[in-house]
């Protein structure tokens, strides 16, 4: 117990006593940690984006005209039961033909043959959204049976079929892309954190060395830097903390008002995850400290 | 106290440091160890305090054979020995005084008492007021005292002292060694490697000298002895 707190006090002297090596080592791992939190606000932003985009993606469902209405209230709620279904709104055949005609009003040519036909030439729809842009054409293929499929009239999946496809391919290499990213930004931090504190127990070889010729056995040695290690880590986590604050409240109103309309509410998604993610972040930070130093310590100083 | 039996040692790949060593130092001596450079003095030395091991032979201090010292036995030698050297090898981040009480705190000594004890041999080796220094505030004749406090703090019962005064100026030396025999004079066994003529006829205490790694002289009252 005693050896524990004097091991806790060389630690404390060393870092004080060492001040530069000391700033740089935690200014290094701030950077480590500023390049993974940027990585994960970026990503934050890139997915959100992606789901208003395929939130807002819409196939409709047109109805021939003798369909009935409880057959199309039948098939809407056929397809609220598909989980893949995010929403499914019910349209009249006026509203139908409504719409239609606010869609092409700059448009004489198509509004005239629409006056030349009697009545109501729309039928009823369906508008369909879906959780996953990529999860339409699944959707859509549901709706081919027997029972439906004769009063169905149009989908008007054909015209947005590669739209989709596209914007669902570029989520999901949105998401690889982010993950190669972490991965190597994850792979140079860990080598630039393994260089520093290498470099760290370096400069500490005579001295080390002089600890063992009075006697000092290896855990007085190895304790101090162990506990130094973990320190650092803790110091740039709470320094990354105070940074992506300050950030965030700066730039949140910005970034807001540049995903007009997309749901990025970064300063609730850090609050929410605050507590596992920076508790993530500091143990794999002072992991990495401590298995760098046994290693390092290991490898040079036979400690 | 300490004796070496037909000690060998080998650096490899074809250094022979010591071929075949054998001399026996009894408790309370005060022994100088002389010769040529390379001729293996501090190599000696070294296996006292166990940072060398011998490649054949045998080396006992008191009943302890540490030929095979297992490592996590080292630190419970050397907390029995004060070790001295020409660089002073003190902590530079820490004061005179933590560089003293280091070797108090590495062997679990109270704190208490590390606050009694340090001071007073702060005092015997003369730095009594200068406990608060860097040793970079310091001169190499002080360092080297500092050193010397160290190594005796924790009651060691032999001191070994490779080139002390190497890096001092005469009259320092000659201050350092007075030190060294003082200690003496309270039973302490002393190894004093050094090849300064001067300390070594100055002494009058029991001489070996070394030459290509062999002990060719080994006397009471010893000369340092032209080569
Ligand atoms: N770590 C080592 N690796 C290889 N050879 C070594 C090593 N240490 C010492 N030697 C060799 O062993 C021999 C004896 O060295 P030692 O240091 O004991 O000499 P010394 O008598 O102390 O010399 P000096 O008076 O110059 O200090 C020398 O030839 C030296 O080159
Ligand atoms: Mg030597």
């Amino acid at each position: 117990m005693r050896s524990f707190f004097r091991i806790i006090r060389f630690a404390l002297q060393s870092m004080m006593r060492n001040f530069w090596l000391s700033f740089v080592t935690v200014s290094v791992f701030v950077l480590t940690l500023v390049t993974v939190n940027a990585v994960i606000v970026l990503n934050v932003l890139a997915n959100a984006s992606v789901k208003s985009v395929e939130g807002r993606v819409q196939v409709t469902v047109y109805f021939t005209s003798d369909a009935s209405e409880s057959t199309v209230k039948n098939v809407q709620s056929y397809l609220l039961g598909l989980s893949q279904v995010k929403d499914v709104s019910y349209v009249t055949a006026d509203e139908a033909l409504a719409q239609f005609k606010e869609n092409h009003q700059n448009d004489p040519v198509i509004l005239a043959s629409l006056d030349e036909v009697d009545g109501n030439p729309l039928g009823q729809a369906l508008k369909i959204r879906a959780y996953n842009a990529g999860d339409f054409p699944f959707v859509l293929q549901a709706l081919e049976t027997p029972e439906y499929k004769p009063f169905i009239k149009d989908k008007n999946y054909n015209n947005y079929e590669s739209a989709l496809r596209v914007l669902s391919d570029f989520s999901e290499k949105v998401r690889l892309g982010f993950l190669i990213l972490a991965l190597f930004f994850g792979f140079i931090a860990t080598l630039i954190v393994f260089n520093t504190i290498r470099v760290a127990i370096y400069v500490h070889r005579d001295e080390i060395g002089i600890m063992k010729l009075v006697g000092a056995n290896d855990w007085f040695v190895r304790g101090p830097f162990l506990f130094e290690s973990i320190c650092y880590a803790f110091i740039a986590t709470v320094v990354m903390g105070v940074l992506l604050s300050a950030f965030l409240t700066f730039a949140n109103p910005a970034i807001v008002a540049f995903f007009q309309g997309v749901d990025v509410d970064l300063v609730s998604y850090y609050l929410t995850n605050a507590l596992p993610m920076f508790g993530a972040q500091f143990g794999i930070l002072a992991l990495l400290g401590l298995g760098t130093t046994t290693f390092a310590m290991r490898r040079y100083l036979r400690v | 106290m300490i004796t070496f039996k037909n000690v060998t040692k080998e650096y490899p790949p074809k250094t022979h440091a010591l071929a075949g060593v054998s001399f026996r130092i009894e408790a309370g001596e005060f022994v100088s160890i002389t010769g040529q450079s390379g001729s293996g003095k501090s190599t000696v030395a070294k296996m006292i305090f166990a940072e060398e091991m011998p490649t054949s032979g045998h080396i006992h201090i008191g009943d302890w054979d540490i030929s095979n010292i297992r490592h996590s036995d080292i630190p419970v030698l050397r907390r029995q020995i004060g070790v001295v050297f020409q660089d002073f090898k003190l902590l530079p981040k820490k004061t005179a005084f933590e560089n003293v009480a280091f070797a108090l705190e590495v062997a679990g000594e109270s704190t208490k008492r590390i606050r009694e004890v340090v001071p007073h041999v702060l005092k015997i080796v003369g730095l009594g007021e200068k406990g608060g220094r860097y040793p970079r505030q310091l001169s190499g004749g002080e360092q080297q005292r500092v050193s010397i406090a160290r190594a005796l703090v924790h009651r060691p019962k032999i001191i070994v002292a490779d080139e002390p005064t190497g890096n001092l100026d005469a009259i320092t030396a000659r201050e350092i060694i007075e030190l060294f025999t003082r200690i003496n004079d309270f039973g302490t066994t002393v190894v004093l490697v050094t090849h300064d003529r001067d300390i070594v006829n100055g002494l009058h205490r029991r001489v070996i000298t070394l030459r290509d790694g062999k002990v060719s002289s080994d006397a009471e009252k010893g000369k340092y002895l032209l080569s």
